[in-house]
């Protein structure tokens, strides 16, 4: 803006001299929306100066002048204020001409009233009406119309008539069935996609169904083999026990008889040794074995050995007699003949009572048992003899020994003999 | 003659809740980069266009291959819920497809998707079981989700969803119980199908008994089941309207009279002469069904005994198919058999 001929030096405070390049003035007023988008390559609008109101059009000569400061001129509000007050007398001098109406009568009232046609609401309220104005709102800016250059050249026209170019029904149908035969194929192969998308699953349905069959069958099978398996088992066992019983029975059977005939055997066994002990007796011969024979030996015994002693006493006499017969004799032997040794033996044979011969016998045959039949009766002799000699007390106690012993062994010889 | 004029409308078919698809090859690792950015709106979009490509098995493969089941995962647990109903919505779209169940069972997805099993959004928890049910057709799939441990929750869940989700987790249970069934009976299945029996709903009915069918087949289901007295409901739903029904309790009745308690429970439910009815339903399964079933009771004494007067029929039903025919030879036999 700043002017390019300002460089001639001004001259000194004479006059003020602005110029500037003629230069077009950009218009402020908005009309249209604020593109948010904001290009850099927007004209810059400017306003034109016909409608300007900066520009002062028509006669210049004289122009009102607003004054520049606030300050009015005072020469300036005199005048304006006796305009008013001539205005103002003028008016008062108006209203004094105008013709008025009369005073209204005592009592009366002038009133003011309508004589048209239609009558009118007089009111005080003023009657107001809501006005709105409104600057139009900014609207978005249209976009630029293309521009489109003036035609030059020369125009030149040509006519395609009808069938000249190409055969519409002809050049269509190759694309045509591209087009058309792409679409169905797609299509077929969708519905083919489908259908076997359909069958895998029908055929899979049927699978499942056969298998889920198969498989209940497998189990009713299963089941039934356990049943038979179980009922099998059962009856096994059954049979076992049945069998185990008869062998047990068997057994016992078996075990029994043979313990019967190994006890048949017993019994009588038992009773044979008790027997052969000694067991079983007979009361009243055991009584007479234990009580009679015993006192009867006893008694027996006394007697005999009453007898024996008897016999000793006798003997005893029979020796002394003898001896002092002998003595006698040997004094008058000493005169004469030898001894008699027959009569010796005779002697004391023949003393013996008859019913004792039978003990002598016995006596006899014991002691034949005994050792050497002959030195029996040299045994006898000294035995005699010395049954003679010690014919003191001495010799009798042993003698009654001696015949205790024998009478002692000769129950039992008895014994043997009643056996 | 056409004009030269770029229009600044858009074009009209695209929609603006998808991101833009890449051409070609750079499609969707350029959508597995938008899946992790920070930006909401861009997640969102990017799984939109997600959703749209997954329907092709190939797109599937390469997502996998080049790792989108982890931006998925991480997806699983964002807090925004429009995008963890669109992740599980891709995620069950994936599943439908075996190169996507594959996926899922070697990044561990089943893992990451339990903890959305008690999501408040409903639709998500739909998509959700709507993917067990596509995985649990897979017998690795199955197993998958047995060994995960799932079963227990699943099972609680029965009582707590609504009749469609219901739906999905009957059948997603029913494969998963044909693998292995003792987690689910130890976690009172059976009461819980007990009661979905008596439903009002055909499809939920005929998709219990399905279960029930699966959880038959070992020997401590068919106690369970005899000992929850659910032979009768079975035997009572032999007269059911639908014949899908009708089917899947007849095969129900197949599994739990194999053992004698079982067998003798139908007896006295009267369970002859509804399945004599079966043998001659228009469903294959159903007659199929039916013959077992008679072949388990004849094995009883007592229904040998009722059954013998009705040989003629099964000897009627030897013309039909192949398995028709065994099976009806078996039963002849069975009801025939003297000690």
């Amino acid at each position: 803006v700043v002017s390019a001929l300002t460089d001639r030096a001004p001259p000194a405070m004479a006059t003020y001299t602005y110029t500037s390049r003629p230069r077009v003035l950009p218009c402020q007023r908005r009309r249209y929306r604020d593109n948010l988008m904001q290009p850099a390559e927007e004209p810059i609008r400017y306003g034109n100066i016909m409608y300007d109101r900066r520009v002062i059009r028509g006669n210049t000569y004289a122009l009102q002048t607003v004054p520049l400061h606030g300050q009015p001129d005072p020469a300036e509000i005199q005048r304006q204020q006796q305009a008013k007050r001539r205005a103002h007398a003028e008016r008062r001098a108006q209203e004094q001409l105008r013709p008025r109406t009369p005073e209204p009568v005592e009592g009366r009232k002038h009133v003011d009233m309508q004589t048209e046609l239609y009558l009118e609401e007089i009111a005080d309220r003023v009657i107001e009406v809501d006005m709105e104005c409104q600057t139009d709102a900014f609207l978005d800016r249209p976009p630029t119309p293309l521009f489109i250059p003036a035609k030059t050249g020369k125009d030149v026209a040509t006519q395609i008539l009808e069938g000249e170019l190409f055969d519409f029904d002809l050049e269509v149908k190759p694309m045509l069935e591209v087009l058309v035969g792409k679409t169905i194929e797609q299509s077929l192969l969708e519905v083919m996609e489908e259908e076997e998308l359909a069958n895998l699953q029908a055929s899979q349905y049927a699978f499942e169904e056969l298998r889920s069959v198969e498989l209940a069958e497998v189990q009713r099978l299963e089941e039934q083999e356990r049943r038979h398996r179980e009922e099998k088992e059962r009856r096994k066992q059954q049979q076992w026990q049945v069998v185990h019983k008869h062998n047990e029975t068997a057994q016992k059977i078996a075990a029994r008889a043979f313990a019967q005939r190994y006890l048949a055997d017993l019994l009588p066994s038992v009773f044979d040794s008790l027997r052969d002990g000694g067991y079983f007796y007979d009361p009243v011969e055991r009584d007479i074995e234990i009580g009679f024979l015993p006192w009867l030996m006893n008694e027996v015994d006394k007697t005999m050995e009453y007898s024996i002693v008897g016999r000793t006493v006798l003997d005893m006499l029979v020796r002394e007699v003898v001896e002092k017969r002998l003595s006698l004799y040997e004094r008058k032997e000493d005169k004469r003949s030898p001894p008699k040794p027959e009569d010796r033996l005779s002697g004391p044979a023949g003393v013996r009572d008859p019913p004792v011969g039978y003990d002598v016998q016995d006596h006899g045959a014991a002691q034949a048992q005994s050792p050497l039949p002959d030195r029996a009766p040299p045994q006898r002799a000294p035995r005699d003899g010395g049954s003679v000699e010690r014919a003191s007390s001495q010799g009798r106690r042993l003698m009654e020994e001696e015949e205790e012993q024998v009478a002692v062994r000769k129950p039992l010889g008895r014994e043997e003999l009643f056996r | 003659m056409a004009h030269a004029r770029i229009s600044m409308y858009l074009p009209p078919d695209i929609n603006p809740t998808q991101a833009a698809i890449a051409y070609g090859c750079r499609a969707l690792p350029k959508l597995n980069e938008e899946l992790r950015s920070e930006d909401l709106v861009t997640r969102q979009k990017a799984l939109v266009a997600l959703c749209g490509l997954m329907h092709d098995p190939e797109h599937v493969y390469v997502a996998i291959r080049i790792g989108c089941l982890e931006s998925l995962k991480a997806l699983l647990k964002d807090t925004n819920d429009m995008v963890r109903i669109k992740t599980t919505e891709v995620l069950y779209i994936m599943a439908t497809h075996n190169v996507g169940r594959v996926g899922f069972l070697e990044h561990d997805i089943i893992h990451a998707l339990s903890f959305l099993l008690n999501d408040p959004q409903s639709l998500c928890r739909k998509n959700l079981h709507l993917a067990f049910k596509h995985l649990a057709q897979l017998p690795t799939g199955a197993q998958g989700i047995v060994s995960s441990g799932l079963i227990p929750s699943l099972v609680w869940k029965l009582q707590r969803e609504e009749e469609g989700v219901q739906e999905l987790l009957l059948d997603t249970l029913a494969a998963c119980l044909m693998e292995d069934a003792t987690e689910a009976l130890a976690s009172r299945a059976v009461p819980f199908l007990k009661e979905k029996l008596l439903s009002t709903n055909g499809n939920i009915r005929s998709k219990a008994a399905r279960m029930l069918i699966a959880i038959s087949i070992p020997l401590e289901g068919k106690n369970q089941v005899w000992k929850h007295d659910v032979i009768p409901i079975l035997v009572h739903l032999l007269r059911d309207k639908v014949a899908e029904v009708q089917a899947n309790a007849a095969g129900a009745l197949m599994y739990a009279t194999a053992t004698t308690e079982g067998k003798y429970a139908a007896l006295d439910a009267e369970a002859i002469q509804p399945l004599l009815q079966l043998l001659s339903s228009s469903l294959s399964k159903a007659r199929l069904n039916a013959i077992k079933a008679l072949t388990m009771l004849a094995e009883a004494p007592e229904g040998r005994k009722l059954l013998q007067a009705h040989v003629p029929t099964f000897r009627a039903l030897e013309k039909d198919a192949v398995a028709m025919q065994q099976g009806a030879q078996i039963a002849i036999k069975v009801i025939e058999w003297k000690p």
